[in-house]
């Protein structure tokens, strides 16, 4: 694109611009509702040198934790399932009936099983991403093409070197599909999670803030969140773009 | 295990002489059933390929001949009628054959290099990762990739792909070659050069080979016997042995009156069955 | 062999099924209280008196009846403005390409995270709860609809006007077909989305509704609760969702448009 710079400075203007006309209302109509730039600003300074990143600290543990379990189970369980005719067969009206339920209206059962620690986030973030990439990585093993199979077989391949060279690197662009859902989805859970019930977490700033009507406060964390989200998805970017290199050739057109 | 191409002895090439029977078929035939409807592929094909034998399918587009590979490579049991290798029926997939399918089986997310030397990872012939770029090399080297070692198979032409899933095989060197349309995508020269270089490897290590083309002359040319096929269902119109002697060379046969007199012989059976595969078509529609 | 190991017997999967669902909800009931306490994990019996119940007094109409309004109102709320965005910064794309990043940033919000500010604007009767769900579905409809708008080929309309097509034909025989079906891809998308985000602030802020169902039951210990309403969540969503096929949908390795 030509004129990348100069859209960018386009960019700080309408940014600007917005910010101006935000602080303006505040000042010249009300502050009560919308707050103001300029008190969200010092929110923040305030919170970064204080409470701030023990509650971002608390989020990212639980997102950590649930995705540590969450992903390789349920990558693992997908490839199983999808390999297997008779298994898939007889399990599909089952992930088709789970696979339609909202997980997370389940978050009330979790609290109530593990109380109102760091725990019933950890499993909650755990399930969402464990059924996030089941589903996936059981389409993708379902959809593995049999002549690939087949003629590593014919080399002599075993079982297993079919399924670690053939199914999981063709259930790859699967799973990281199933990454692009499952990280945002993670942080949406933890945040559910902390705002039903918590004295920690970046949920529990906000609903924190919104039971004192402190405005400012509720604008400050949805910044925060904002860039939080916008970091997970940053980072599922770049992960896409490398490891499926191959995928964008074939895409492309080769 | 040790890397075949240090076990087999050179050759003692000779006319073609009372050999043990590779493969068999017996009285096969192949239905399939699509959208209620069910198809005979292959209909009554009794076929011997004795060991070391350099056999060519040749007949119309549908006639069954991928269909007849895929029995040989265990990867489609029969309707009817019985397949053997080596004296024991193909129940599962045959190992003791390498198979150039006609759609390339490149793994799209592997280099050519990486695809072409997946063979020796395999814990059945294991090599070192050293010995393993040596002989990638001399593949590539062989099939004309040299430059591309590193692409991936979206970034080849479909000649290309071809050329890669024949390093794909002949680099473990299998004692038997089912190749499908082996040279389809490629240009007349390089077509030449990958033919007389197949004809050396597969005469330095006598392996038995079933070659399936479209193309007459090439059947002639590499082949000790050419099988040609009716039109769908596919059974046995005719059979011909080529006297060519071992070694061959291909560039220099083709220019003999015999090669002609062979090319012409089979030609005329070929012809009727085009004409009726194509008549077949158009009077379906 | 492939023609071996081909697809099992119907009947015999259907058997298999039934098994499997038997010895689950068996093993369940027998557990309950022997193994785990009831407390955690009620009880298929327990589940299935408490639906019956609810049915017989009528009283979960109330909540089934919210969640769908709520759902439907913002998903069609929602709809309506992502594709008008859509189609009016698809129609202006320097205009696009200058308020793509800031999109892209509240896009990545997590958007529940706004519940209380709604709560706090429009109390905590249906439209905070509608302005929440709208607040998820507009953004899918925004990308779908935008990448509708740039998969219109431009050769081709082209092409038509030197054939001497009006400009309402053009957009009747070449946009309109190359955006429909984003725009219906999206929809089938976001319900789901908007279903999650209706249950979730019922049982964040709300007095009725299934998720706030699930949350008083939980709030209250009562497990044979928050699983029988769980229970007719799973119903209501299988009944609005099977049939737009989710699981094909959901599970396609295509990247969200962005
Ligand atoms: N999996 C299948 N299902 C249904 N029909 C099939 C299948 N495979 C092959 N056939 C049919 O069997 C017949 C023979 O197919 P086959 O691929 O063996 O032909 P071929 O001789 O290799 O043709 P070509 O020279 O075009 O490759 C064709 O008419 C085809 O339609
Ligand atoms: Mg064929």
């Amino acid at each position: 694109m030509s004129g990348g710079s100069s859209l960018w400075v386009q960019r700080v203007f309408l940014l600007a611009a917005i910010l101006a006309a935000w602080e303006a209302c505040a000042r010249l109509v009300s502050d009560r509702w919308i707050s103001s730039p300029v008190a969200i600003a010092g929110r923040l300074a305030q919170w970064v040198a204080g409470d701030l990143w023990y509650h971002l600290a608390v989020t990212a543990t639980e997102i950590a934790s649930g995705l540590a379990i969450g992903i390789p189970a349920g990558v693992l369980a997908g490839m199983l399932l999808g390999r297997s005719v008779r298994l898939a067969a007889v399990f599909r009206p089952f992930i088709v009936l789970l696979n339609s339920l909202p997980i997370v209206a389940l978050t009330p059962l979790l609290i109530m099983w593990f109380g109102l620690g760091m725990q019933p986030k950890i499993v909650l973030v755990a399930f969402v991403s464990f059924l996030l990439m089941f589903f996936n990585s059981f389409s993708g093993a379902r959809a593995v093409d049999d002549e690939l199979m087949d003629s590593l077989e014919l080399m002599g391949a075993t079982a297993s070197e079919r399924f670690f060279k053939v199914v999981v690197p063709s259930c790859l662009t699967w799973t990281i599909a199933g990454l692009r859902n499952a990280l945002p989805y993670a942080l949406i859970a933890a945040v559910i999670g902390e705002m039903m019930l918590s004295r920690s977490g970046l949920g529990h700033l906000i609903t924190r803030s919104a039971q004192q009507f402190d405005m400012t406060g509720i604008y400050s964390a949805l910044f925060v969140l904002m860039v939080f989200g916008g970091l997970v998805n940053e980072a599922t970017t770049l992960m896409e773009d490398r490891l499926l290199r191959w995928r964008h050739l074939e895409t492309r057109g080769g | 295990m040790p890397v075949l191409r240090l076990v087999h002895p050179e050759p003692a090439v000779g006319p073609t002489e009372a050999r043990r029977r590779k493969i068999g078929l017996e009285k096969v035939a192949v239905d399939f059933a699509t959208r209620g409807k069910t198809v005979r592929a292959v209909d009554g094909v009794t076929l011997e390929v004795p060991e070391k034998q350099f056999l060519a399918l040749v007949g119309p587009s549908g006639c069954g001949k991928s269909t007849i590979l895929n029995m040989v490579a265990g990867l489609l049991a029969p309707t009817e009628g019985t397949i053997e290798y080596d004296g024991a029926p193909v129940l599962a997939a045959n190992t003791r054959v390498g198979y150039m399918t006609q759609k390339d089986t490149l793994l799209p997310w592997r280099t050519v290099a990486d695809n072409i030397g997946i063979a020796f990872e395999l814990r059945c012939r294991k090599a070192s990762a050293g010995e393993r770029r040596e002989r990638v090399a001399e593949m590539i080297d062989l099939v004309g990739l040299g430059g591309f070692e590193r692409h991936y198979p979206a970034e080849l032409s479909g000649g290309m792909r071809k050329r890669a899933a024949l390093a794909r095989m002949l680099i473990y060197e299998p004692e038997t070659l089912l190749l499908d349309e082996p040279f389809g995508a490629l240009d007349a020269q390089l077509r030449l050069l990958l033919q007389q270089e197949l004809l050396h490897l597969v005469e330095r290590r006598q392996m038995t080979v079933i070659l399936v083309t479209h193309d007459l002359e090439e059947a002639v040319l590499m082949a000790d016997r050419v099988v040609v096929f009716t039109s769908r269902p596919g059974r046995i119109r005719a059979t011909r042995d080529i006297p060519f002697e071992r070694p061959r060379n291909a560039m220099e046969l083709r220019f003999r009156p015999e090669f002609s007199a062979i090319h012409e012989e089979l030609w005329n059976e070929l012809k009727d069955e085009f004409a009726a595969s194509i008549g077949g078509e158009r009077g379906a529609k | 062999m492939r023609n071996r190991n081909a697809a099992p017997k119907p009947e015999v999967v259907l058997a298999q099924q039934l098994v499997f669902l038997v010895v689950l909800l068996a093993t369940w009931q027998f557990a309950s209280g022997r193994l785990i306490p009831a407390f955690y994990i009620s009880s298929p019996s327990d589940i299935v008196a408490i639906v019956w119940k609810w049915l017989a007094d009528g009283s979960i109409w109330l909540h089934v009846g919210s969640t769908i309004i709520t759902l439907f109102m913002g998903y069609a709320v929602g709809a309506l403005l992502g594709i008008g965005f859509g189609l009016l910064l698809g129609l202006s794309p320097r205009t696009e390409r200058l308020v793509a990043p800031f999109i892209a940033a509240l896009y990545g919000l997590p958007k529940v995270a706004l519940l209380p500010l709604f709560v706090i604007f429009f109390g905590i009767g249906l439209v905070s709860k509608v302005a929440l769900v709208a607040s998820v579905v507009i953004f899918l409809l925004f990308y779908a609809t935008l990448a509708g708008v740039r998969d219109i080929d431009r050769d081709i309309i082209q092409s038509m006007r030197l054939m001497g097509a009006r400009s309402d034909e053009i957009t009747r025989k070449v946009r309109l077909p190359a955006i429909l079906p984003w725009i219906y891809t999206g929809l089938r998308t976001s319900i789901g989305y908007a279903l999650t985000t209706t249950v979730v602030s019922e049982a964040l802020s709300s007095n009725r509704g299934l998720g706030f169902l699930i949350e008083y039951s939980a709030s209250q210990f009562n497990s044979a609760g928050v699983f029988g309403a769980v229970v007719v969540l799973l119903v209501l969503s299988s009944v609005i969702m099977i049939p737009l096929g989710m699981l094909e949908r959901r599970s396609r390795p295509t990247r969200p448009s962005r």
